[in-house]
């Protein structure tokens, strides 16, 4: 597995299941918790009222930031209610789930697997809205006349910093100016193993593009330890930037990147899981590097073992007289086997 | 830290099934087989590609791996010369080690010529630590979907595992995954704990002796107080397996129309049941026509069906616990005379503590009044004994009470044991974190604090 999927698989089974169920005439009284990466809890359970209608609430931490992106204009609700409008048994009910964030209603006797794919779409979803506020407001920069400033620079950018705070120490930043967007990733490592493969991958992140013609389509990316100067302002006010391991990553979207509805999602998907996906490779090749490591010291082992001497054969031999074949050990212990 | 709100992962590696899922949920989340296929080295990287991108839409249009599954066998033999083929890793260049599928889908990878199935647990124990990483790689990303730096995580381990196994598991979770907090369990212990939602249990007291019955090997394990009394555990080669095979062996004999070993084991799950007394069932059925069953078996390649006869299997099969000498000949000791000589190899103290709580674990107890007989059984001897040590000495005994209890999560009841204990409050409490590692070092896992919950 190279990538990870947008779509959260387990809610996919769950939901297949029950709709099985439920056609079967058998249908299944469910009350389960799902998880998602980045404090994303799921929580799927029937309706008090109906066994075939199925509630799916979420909670998760970038809620509370994503909510506040579009200053008060409450717009995430009615982001989310046109995602599912289309998606045939899914309903929003007038009221979420006590200490959840959102609760979509699923009516198990009309919806199909197109709709299951929906729901297991719901934290892109939402992670999603703040990047189609930054798609809406690049269109509105792009069509502004440029005015000509005194510095030279022909780019106005927006004064729009949109936050997604989707973990405790790090954030997504999202800027959109007339000609790109620019989406800025935090990092922090807890582990000092962590922190040294995570520099590696990055400077591969950045100097990929560099080395390979093919790739030069893909958006361009930086790497640096001081915050970028489209974070500078911002962070100045947190004054909170001491921690030295505290990495950025900016990746510079331009319009090829999101040009279709399409594009967009599928840009949106790479980038909320841009996360996830680098934590999960450096696991991987934790991982491939263990086993390494073991391959090495058997094979260590191996040698150890040929350089043994023989214990005092002839000894036991001369002293009991008997045929009874010497046991060999290795360096381990284990009986040696020829 | 705000990962105190995130669920526990419940993890138990069994030699034929896994079950993973989320503490506080009532069943596992997934529950397939702890296989993985890995890509063979050796071809050319060109007629690989092709081959795996192959498997893996064939993989992806069944969605084969949307169903809990009941078995651990694949059902298709040609893959077992391959598994010989370790990792040759001197090959290995680019992003091979990514290349490999677990649990259902390695099934369906390894039926193609490019990937080779192996087991990674062996009698309970890990043998090949480079495929469990890898299986737990891929099965904390792709099926929990959890970042495990966020997340506590409780694994289950065999009764005697070395604490050497223990080391590695703590090293793999901590160093390469940086889970939070680690807790590992043994099996048997948990057993325990999925019983306290039978309502026959009134103290939840961990003491008891535990019925584990998979798919390869039956455990007899007493438990005090939350130990493992390991010199009284007693193995019996009998479980699932065997059954599966004993009932294929009938149909066989009978030239059914279809005695391939997967019918033979939806048979054994759909119909077998313990009787009483072989001879009164026998009996019952030659007397009644009712009984005998009827188990259609569905093709997909063919639209015609074939119908198999379910007749003498049906109480038969599961009666090899109870006598063994009806299906093999080098085993012969029966279930219950197993449970009573573990009870008797463990002080007496806790001896009456282990005959009132016999709990069952494990698909191969499900069977219908598997637990009834195993009382009345186990009964009548402990009866006779103490028959005879009255007479003997003169004096009256108190009487020992036999109590063996069915509950509803016996299936999973492992898994259900580790939910329960891992939504306690105080579970983070006993779990060493990710600190306490990098303070101590592996060997901290050597000991762990036991629940004790009242």
């Amino acid at each position: 597995m190279l990538h990870l999927k947008p779509n959260n698989l387990l809610i996919q089974k769950t939901f297949s299941e029950a709709l099985e169920a439920n056609a079967n005439g058998a249908p299944l009284s469910l009350d389960r918790i799902i998880s998602d990466f980045d404090y994303t809890t799921f929580h799927v359970s029937n309706s008090p009222d109906d066994k075939s209608v199925l509630w799916l609430s979420i909670k998760t931490k970038a809620w509370q930031s994503v909510t506040q992106c579009d200053q008060g204009k409450n717009g995430l609700l009615p982001f989310l209610a046109s995602k599912y409008q289309s998606a045939k048994g899914i309903s929003i009910p007038q009221s979420f789930e006590n200490g959840y964030d959102y609760t979509l209603q699923a009516d198990l006797k009309t919806i199909d697997q197109d709709t299951i794919n929906q729901l297991s779409l719901l934290k892109i979803f939402v992670m999603n809205y703040p990047f189609q506020l930054a798609f809406n407001e690049f269109v509105e920069l792009s069509n502004m006349p440029v005015l000509e400033e005194p510095t030279g620079s022909s780019t106005s950018s927006s004064k729009n910093l949109y936050t997604i705070e989707y973990r405790d120490e790090e954030n997504i930043f999202i800027r959109p100016s007339n000609d790109r967007i620019t989406v800025i990733f935090e990092t922090v490592f807890q582990d000092e193993t962590d922190k040294v493969l995570g520099k590696v991958f990055l400077q591969e992140f950045v100097d990929a593009r560099k080395r390979n013609r093919d790739i030069q389509s893909a958006p361009q990316v930086l790497f640096s330890h001081e915050p970028p100067l489209e974070l500078q302002s911002h962070l100045r006010k947190a004054a909170n930037n001491t921690d030295l391991s505290r990495r950025f990553i900016t990746f510079v979207l331009f319009p090829r990147h999101f040009q279709t509805p399409e594009l967009q999602f599928s840009t949106v998907c790479q980038l909320t899981l841009f996360r996830n996906y680098f934590h999960y490779h450096i696991k991987c090749s934790k991982a491939y590097m263990h086993s390494r490591m073991r391959y090495r010291v058997g094979s260590f082992i191996k040698v150890l073992n040929r350089a043994k001497v023989d214990e005092d054969e002839s000894e036991t031999a001369g002293a009991e007289g008997t045929k009874e074949p010497v046991q060999r050990r290795t360096f381990t212990g284990r009986k040696m086997v020829y | 830290m705000s990962y105190i709100n995130n669920p526990a992962v419940v993890m138990d590696n069994g030699t034929g099934l896994t079950k993973l899922g989320f503490a506080g949920n009532d069943s596992p989340s997934w529950i397939f087989p702890t296989a993985i296929a890995t890509s063979q080295g050796g071809s050319s990287s060109n007629a690989k590609k092709s081959m795996s991108s192959s498997a893996a839409s064939s993989a992806t249009a069944g969605n084969p791996y949307y169903g809990n599954s009941t078995s651990a066998t694949s059902f298709n033999d040609n893959n077992l010369s391959s598994m010989l083929l370790s990792n040759n890793l001197a090959g290995k260049r680019g992003t091979e080690d990514l290349d490999f599928y677990i649990g259902n889908e390695a099934l369906v990878a390894s039926q193609g010529p490019s990937y080779s199935l192996s087991y990674p647990i062996r009698h309970g124990q890990v043998e090949n630590w480079d495929h469990m990483e890898r299986f737990w790689e891929n099965s904390i990303f792709k099926y929990l979907r959890t970042e495990p730096e966020d997340h506590f995580f409780l694994l289950t381990e065999p009764p005697l595992n070395p604490p050497e196994n223990r080391e590695q598991i703590a090293e793999i979770f901590f160093e390469s995954f940086n889970c939070a907090g680690l807790y590992i369990a043994v099996q048997a212990v948990l057993a325990l704990a999925a019983s306290w939602t039978s309502s026959k249990v009134t103290d939840r007291s961990l003491t008891g002796t535990v019925i584990d019955s998979g798919d390869g090997v039956t455990h007899v394990i007493p438990v005090a107080e939350g130990y493992v009394i390991g010199s009284a555990i007693k193995n019996i080669p009998i479980a699932g397996r065997d059954i599966t095979l004993f009932i294929q062996s009938l149909l066989r004999e009978r030239g059914e129309a279809d005695t391939s070993l997967r019918t033979a084991e939806r048979i054994k799950q759909e119909y077998c049941y313990v009787c009483p007394d072989i001879v009164k069932e026998f009996n019952k059925f030659d007397r009644d026509g009712e009984k005998f069953a009827q188990f259609v078996v569905e093709n997909q390649e063919s639209t015609r069906k074939k119908i198999v006869d379910v007749g003498y299997e049906r109480f038969l099969a599961p009666e090899i616990f109870f006598n063994p000498e009806i299906a093999s000949s080098d085993f012969l000791t029966p279930l219950p005379t197993v449970v009573d000589q573990t009870i008797q190899a463990c002080p007496i103290d806790v001896r009456k503590g282990l005959y009132n709580n016999i709990v069952l674990s494990g698909g191969s107890t499900m069977f219908k009044d598997f637990g009834r007989r195993l009382q009345r059984d186990l009964k009548g001897i402990v009866n006779n004994r103490i028959a005879q040590s009255e007479m003997l000495s003169g004096t009256k005994s108190t009487g020992v009470n036999v109590q063996v209890i069915s509950h509803r999560k016996q299936r999973n009841a492992v898994w259900f044991g580790g939910s329960l204990l891992a939504q306690t409050a105080e579970f983070k409490g006993y779990c060493h974190t990710k600190k306490d590692y990098d303070e101590y070092g592996p060997e901290i896992v050597r000991n762990f604090s036991l629940f004790n919950m009242v």
